[in-house]
């Protein structure tokens, strides 16, 4: 259990943490966009940058790392609020203004920063995707994989493949709800839904009628799992009330 | 005809050498990208096919080789004669007959056809009298020029695979990183990292799976030494990866090359299958029992596939994105196993160093900057090419006594070094040694070795624009502060060069600046800034000259410049033959005149004038003459 | 991808079985494809997918990626501008303005006949010969805009 300090307070984490996590066991907040706890850290937004010195560097020689995919390690000093740290958050907060200027999420950050408006030059064509990549990642993560991010560069954009209906979406929703701007545009009703431009059939709870899952993911959830189908149409509230119905049988044993 | 022992090398090796002899006089010609671009495959095989018909290979024992760049581009197609040392330049293939009844047959010079000094304007037969050549030392490309690059054979007879030989039977693993140790040598790649103690790294690293990289995806415009080497001595690289195995442990081996270099694949892959014919690449290489083999990757055309963790994802097949390097790939590098990457010029130079000992590369060089490096020298100098030289040598003698300096002397600006991720270095600081750690102090970097040399026709502020345009091309946009602020950067570039620079503006630049540089995720994103800062650094009065008086000093920038003729013209001509718009009128023998109207400031006119009577000036005095 | 033409898939076929059948492969076919085809078509692309067992995706995010692939299909002869440093401040915009003046188009167009396809190239390694034009495989050190319409005519073999 390697300890560090992080602005001056000592803590003790796992020995394969990252620096957020130990930030966050000494009680400081570090802000962050493209992380998401369950997913492997990716380190492109570059708001969560601190100042970090290895034990056996010089008391004043400092780098600035990304506290959400770096390393603990023995004897390490981090500091979140340097200078230089706010320099660079700002920087990185200005330029998403630029990139998004009617985005809430955005604006809100920057204004935390001091940022009323942007120094550069605001979007023409603004947009709310700030390109953390977490819908991709976690469509990646579930072994779907149906958009990914395209072209390069300023030009990157997620998209689906040939910007058509992604043939390998099952229509989950995973990636509009991780999405922190609310970027990733659906509808849903109990028969249909439509998310990147793809129609999905609803598969409706047997009993209450209500649109549980669409049958796209129900099929990929039965296939991988060998688990028949029947059990993912079934509504959480219906399958609480099945399994409440065995507790009659159960017996107490004293 | 496998070789399985170390006798058996040396038998070949010496067999070589004799076929080598056997030609009492050679003809090299220089097939390099350069030389081929102005007709050098016909000067080849008129060569060859003048030779055989005459007989000449059996009377005087006259070979002609297809050698790799030379290095002396300019003065292309190069003709080296043996063992004379004889060099003509700008050698077409319908003077050949003439060259061979009275060069060849004759032992007379054609003096035309001889290197002129643009210093004295004298002519210089002698290859190794020539400045340009007689000032370098070469160690990475030792071969190039000098042997057939697809002949395996011409390569053992100039002693490639004895370093091999040596490593593979006279050391052991540890004793081959002691030596390269020894040697100082640092990554020619731009990064200048420690070789040995990279090897090091990989080899403590935990597995029994490891790789042995070759980068030769040198993306940095103005770069082609890499080109160079993999095109004109292909074993030489080969050769420095199974050092390089041997020395951490490794048996696959891959070398990755840009998309941009087709030659340079055709004679990797032909150097690879030859080797492997031999028994010098592959299994039980020289039979001494280890194995090893190479595979060649093409990149997709991607700067950013330069970066270490980038080709690997390329060479997994994914899209170019670099990662943090917290884990360094030596731990965790290509499907996150122990890996080396090496630049094309770094193992091109291991042969040699295990050849000859470290001490004695570390004899040349700095303090800290051991060996040799190559360079290329282009832009506004008057003998571009490629050359190694050792490290320290001055910029000024590389420019002036190599370079013969600056094209048509025109006055000297700066000169550029390191890519886009370098910087610009002005003319009192031409005293500079070359190495490392000069480099990086005077604000620039040693990068890949290229000097782009700029004259008084050159904008500061353009060039610094130039690169912030590339970068925004070949940025992979995974990171906020790179991919974000090269186009707000951009932006602001595009303001200052079409006269919309506002008070304020540089300092916006320098904020942005310090955000990508602390805040990017990979080199290309920090360095990004460099030629930003360095031409502010050396040049700020062109940025105030933009933005307060919509004025382009040097006359480069087309919405802030006009032009005109000055009486001294005498009505040659030569500018109404270039003018893209037709817009200069004037008879011959007389004045001529520009139409502002219809100029589009390209400059092309002034460019050529005999006379320099064509003058620039500010866009905005046009109006104020107008109203006069 | 509705509205590409058909394309014969065995070249497809046959360049496939010469790799491993697993994502490393993927550039290395799509080069193999793009010099093929003078461009990735898509249902190309869904075959590579299934074969090299790729989410389409990926193999779509890959395509797009690289500078290397065109998803549109190229002029028979493709004309490259390096604009390397050296050749830039040698006068390579020129060549690229020259270029718009006598085709009718720019850096990544192709003309309507289809028989030239216009690309600037960051830096082709002849930076001593700036500024460089590559005219299918022919390389020209020293270009000059005024005998652009002689490249263009001599078109791209190394005949010459």
């Amino acid at each position: 259990m390697p300890t560090l300090k992080i602005n001056g307070r000592k803590v003790a984490v796992g020995d394969d943490a990252y620096l957020l996590e130990a930030c966050r066991a000494a009680g400081v907040e570090v802000p962050t966009l493209c992380n998401f706890d369950g997913l492997e850290p990716w380190g492109g937004c570059r708001l969560c940058v601190v100042d970090m010195s290895l034990a056996k560097w010089d008391d004043d020689w400092f780098k600035m790392v990304t506290a959400c995919n770096h390393p603990v390690e023995e004897g390490m000093t981090v500091i979140t609020d340097s200078e230089r740290v706010l320099a660079t958050r700002r920087v990185v907060l200005d330029l998403l203004l630029a990139r998004c200027p009617e985005t809430p999420l955005i604006q809100q950050l920057a204004r935390e920063y001091g940022i009323e408006e942007t120094s550069y030059q605001p979007n023409p064509e603004p947009t709310d995707c700030i390109l953390c990549g977490l819908c991709t990642r976690v469509c990646d993560h579930i072994g779907v994989s149906a958009i990914a991010s395209t072209n390069r560069g300023w030009g990157r954009e997620i998209a689906p493949p040939f910007n058509e209906p992604p043939p390998d979406c099952i229509g989950c929703l995973a990636c509009a709800e991780i999405c922190p701007t609310d970027h990733i545009k659906f509808t849903t009703s109990n028969v249909q839904r439509t998310i990147w431009g793809k129609e999905f059939e609803m598969l409706r709870d047997p009993t209450t009628g209500e649109a549980v899952i669409t049958k796209a993911q129900a099929e990929h959830f039965a296939a991988r799992s060998g688990v028949p189908m029947s059990y993912f149409e079934t509504s959480d509230k219906t399958k609480r009330l099945e399994m409440a119905k065995t507790f009659e049988k159960l017996q107490v044993v004293k | 005809m496998r070789i399985e022992s170390k006798d058996q090398f040396e038998a070949l090796q010496s067999s070589a050498k004799e076929r080598e002899d056997s030609h009492k006089r050679k003809v090299l010609v220089c097939c390099g990208t350069g030389c081929l671009a102005t007709g050098a495959k016909d000067v080849a095989e008129a060569f060859a096919h003048e030779i055989k018909e005459r007989g000449l290979d059996i009377e005087v024992g006259l070979g002609v080789k297809s050698t790799g760049c030379h290095g002396f581009c300019e003065r292309g197609p190069l003709v080296v004669f043996q063992p004379e040392g004889l060099l003509y330049t700008k050698v077409k293939a319908k003077r050949v007959p003439e060259i061979i009844e009275k060069t060849i047959i004759g032992q007379e010079l054609i003096p035309g056809l001889l290197y002129k000094n643009p210093v004295n304007n004298e002519r210089i037969p002698a290859y190794e009298e020539i400045p340009f050549y007689k000032n370098q030392v070469r160690v990475a490309m030792r071969n190039i020029g000098l042997i057939d690059p697809t002949d395996l054979m011409d390569a053992i007879a100039h002693d490639a695979y004895v370093g091999l030989a040596k490593a593979l039977f006279d050391m052991t693993p540890d004793e081959v990183l002691d030596e390269v140790e020894a040697s100082g040598q640092r990554g020619r790649g731009g990064a200048g990292f420690f070789t040995a103690r990279k090897w090091r790294s990989c080899k403590a690293a935990p597995g029994d799976r490891r790789f042995v990289l070759c980068n030769g995806d040198e993306g940095d415009p103005g770069a082609f030494k890499d080109r160079s080497i993999m095109e004109g001595d292909p074993h030489s690289v080969l050769e420095g990866m199974i050092i390089a195995a041997l020395a951490v442990g490794a048996h696959e081996g891959y070398i990755y090359v840009r998309d941009e270099y087709p030659l340079a694949v055709v004679n990797l892959r032909l150097a690879i299958v030859e080797a492997r014919k031999v028994g010098l690449l592959g299994e039980n290489i020289i039979g001494s029992g280890f194995d090893f083999d190479i595979q060649i990757s093409r990149g997709g055309g991607a700067f950013v596939c330069g970066e270490s963790s980038a080709l690997m994802r390329s060479l997994a097949g994914k899209t170019g994105e670099p990662r943090a390097k917290y884990v360094h790939s030596t731990a965790k590098g290509l499907f996150d196993l122990p890996t080396v990457l090496n630049n094309v010029e770094t193992l091109a130079g291991i042969g040699a160093i295990i050849h000859h000992g470290g001490a004695w590369f570390a004899a040349m060089g700095t303090d800290r900057s051991k060996g040799t490096k190559a360079f290329s020298l282009v832009g506004k100098v008057k003998n571009t090419g490629l050359i190694e030289l050792p490290m320290g040598t001055t910029l000024r003698h590389i420019i002036y006594d190599i370079g013969g300096g600056v094209l048509k002397d025109r006055p000297f600006k700066a000169v550029q070094t390191g890519g886009p991720s370098g910087g610009c270095i002005p003319e009192d600081l031409l005293d500079l040694p070359v190495d490392y750690e000069k480099l990086t102090e005077a604000g620039s970097m040693m990068g890949s070795g290229g000097m782009i040399v700029m004259d008084d026709r050159t904008c500061m502020v353009d060039v610094a624009r130039y690169f912030i345009a590339f970068l925004t091309e070949e940025s992979c946009g995974k990171c906020t502060p790179c991919r974000e602020g090269l186009k707000q950067m951009l932006a602001m570039y595009d303001a200052f060069i079409e006269g919309r620079g506002r008070e304020g503006d540089i300092e916006k630049i320098e904020t942005l600046a310090a955000g990508m540089q602390l805040g990017s995720l990979c080199e290309l994103g920090k360095s990004a800034p460099n030629p930003v800062l360095s031409t502010l650094r050396y040049f700020r009065s062109e940025y105030e000259a933009h933005i307060r008086d919509q004025a382009c000093p040097a006359g480069i920038c087309r919405d802030l410049t006009a032009f005109e003729i000055m009486p001294d013209c005498d009505g040659c001509h030569a500018c109404t033959k270039v003018c893209p718009t037709d817009c200069i009128a004037g008879e011959k023998k007389e004045l001529h005149v520009i139409d502002h109207e219809a100029c589009i400031s390209c400059g092309a006119c002034l460019d050529v004038c005999p006379t320099d009577s064509i003058r620039t000036f500010p866009k905005v005095e046009l109006a104020a003459k107008e109203v006069v | 991808m509705a509205e590409q033409p058909c394309v014969d898939l065995s070249k497809t076929e046959e360049i496939l079985g010469s790799y491993p059948h697993e994502e490393p492969s993927l550039i290395q076919v799509l080069q193999d494809v793009h010099r093929a085809y003078n461009y990735l078509p898509c249902d190309v692309l869904v075959r590579v997918a299934e074969v090299l067992e790729v989410p389409l995706a990926k193999v779509f995010s890959v395509s797009t990626f690289y500078k290397a692939f065109s998803l549109t299909p190229q002029g028979d002869t493709i004309i490259k501008v390096c604009t390397g440093t050296a050749c830039h401040i040698r006068g390579a915009g020129q060549l690229v303005e020259e270029l718009e003046r006598q085709l009718g188009i720019g850096a990544d167009e192709t003309t309507e006949d289809r028989k030239f396809t216009v690309k600037t190239v960051n830096c082709v390694g002849a930076c001593a010969m700036a500024p460089v034009m590559i005219v299918g495989e022919k390389y020209w050190g020293s270009a000059k805009p005024a005998r652009m319409s002689k490249y263009i005519a001599e078109g791209g073999n190394d005949e010459n």
